[in-house]
């Protein structure tokens, strides 16, 4: 344990890091640009009528890609620019307790089968995926991140950055596994005979997330609430399984 | 009490769940992500309440509404690993792709055991 006030200034240290270059005038463009991305990219899911493969993360990263090709700019100097945005997925980690606090009647009602189904969902998804790259002999760091594929991004990220993964691959890994989930899950649950509608929920949300859970409120409002369930416990738990098996 | 008031008030109870997550974990040096602990205590707080303060919800309904925005640095930021992915396409596209409809269908199945004994 180190002293609180060292520990206060680190905190200090690592809240500011984000913020080095919000002096500049381009930071804020970049950041203005991403969020006129996004605002287009929501239009245009809404025309395709909500397809998971019209999802706006995809759209409003090409559009900033096809910016940054336009304008000569580098991905590294992306990156640095936008770190306030960054930043708010900490406060919005936090915000997940908003769902979870809403279903926790639900929680209570099942009980430990309810905890025994998350964690089905949660230990199968990363154990094959960790499996399919281990067999292939990708490089530990893709690995490891690989494992926290299908919880939540800004949990995926941090978790992959303690365990020895890559925190920028852990989102893009999440982000297409959630939005593949979302596109072939009718057809896997009727290839799977599974028609509980609590169990396609916790699945939904244990294995591909928001993305998922997202996906399941459209199914059915049960199906929804189990899948915020799924999202957020898998989460939890994962996040707090990984680092203590692997740091 | 008005809205911004609202949401400034929700917000600094979100911000300080996040910092004092953040601050336990640096002072404990605990491999836990920090904003995961401030998860955690934001749930304390409101189990204890035994209600959701409208104002906390005024702050956080928007920041996960949008959290897809929040990605967006992180996902444009993988053209920085562009080898490493390239190098291992194979293993990834079976990892991403094909165990995750594994997944899905199995933990479904299985899930639907474990919770067929308890009525809805």
């Amino acid at each position: 344990m180190m002293s609180i006030s060292d520990a206060l200034l680190q905190l200090w240290d690592s809240q500011q890091n984000y913020f080095v270059s919000s002096g500049s005038l381009s930071t804020w463009a970049w950041i203005a640009g991403s969020i006129i991305a996004y605002v287009v990219a929501l239009k245009i899911n809404r025309i395709g009528k909500g397809s998971p493969l019209l999802h706006p993360i995809i759209i409003a990263s090409l559009l900033i890609a096809f910016t940054m090709w336009l304008t000569n700019f580098s991905v590294f100097d992306y990156r640095e620019h936008a770190r306030p945005l960054q930043w708010l997925l900490g406060p919005a980690t936090v915000a997940l307790a908003l769902p979870m606090f809403n279903q926790w009647k639900a929680i209570k009602h099942l009980g430990w089968r309810l905890i025994v189904a998350v964690a089905i969902g949660g230990v199968v998804a990363p154990v094959l995926a960790w499996a399919c790259v281990f067999a292939t002999n990708a490089p530990l760091a893709i690995q490891m991140t690989m494992l926290t594929k299908s919880i939540t991004s800004p949990l995926a990220m941090e978790t992959s950055r303690i365990i020895g993964g890559v925190g920028d691959l852990a989102a893009v890994f999440v982000i297409i596994t959630g939005i593949i989930g979302a596109m072939v899950v009718p057809g896997i649950f009727k290839l799977f005979a599974v028609h509980d509608q609590r169990a396609q929920g916790v699945a939904l949300g244990s294995v591909c997330h928001a993305v998922g859970t997202a996906k399941a409120i459209q199914m059915d409002e049960l199906t929804g609430a189990m899948a915020t369930i799924g999202l957020c416990v898998n989460g939890i738990m994962t996040a707090l399984v990984l680092p203590l098996l692997f740091s | 009490m008005t809205g911004i008031s609202q949401f400034v008030r929700g917000m600094l109870a979100i911000l300080l769940c996040y910092w004092a997550g953040e601050f336990i974990v640096i002072l404990f040096q605990l491999p836990l992500p920090g904003a995961l602990l401030g998860l955690v205590l934001l749930l304390s707080f409101l189990l204890l309440r035994e209600r959701e303060p409208v104002s906390v919800s005024r702050a956080g309904q928007p920041l996960l509404k949008h959290m897809a925005l929040l990605f967006i640095p992180a996902v444009v930021g993988v053209g920085a690993y562009s080898n490493q992915i390239i190098d291992n396409a194979l293993g990834l596209f079976l990892a991403i792709f094909v165990s995750t409809l594994v997944s899905l269908g199995l933990s479904a199945k299985l899930g639907q055991y474990v919770l067929a004994s308890r009525a809805k």
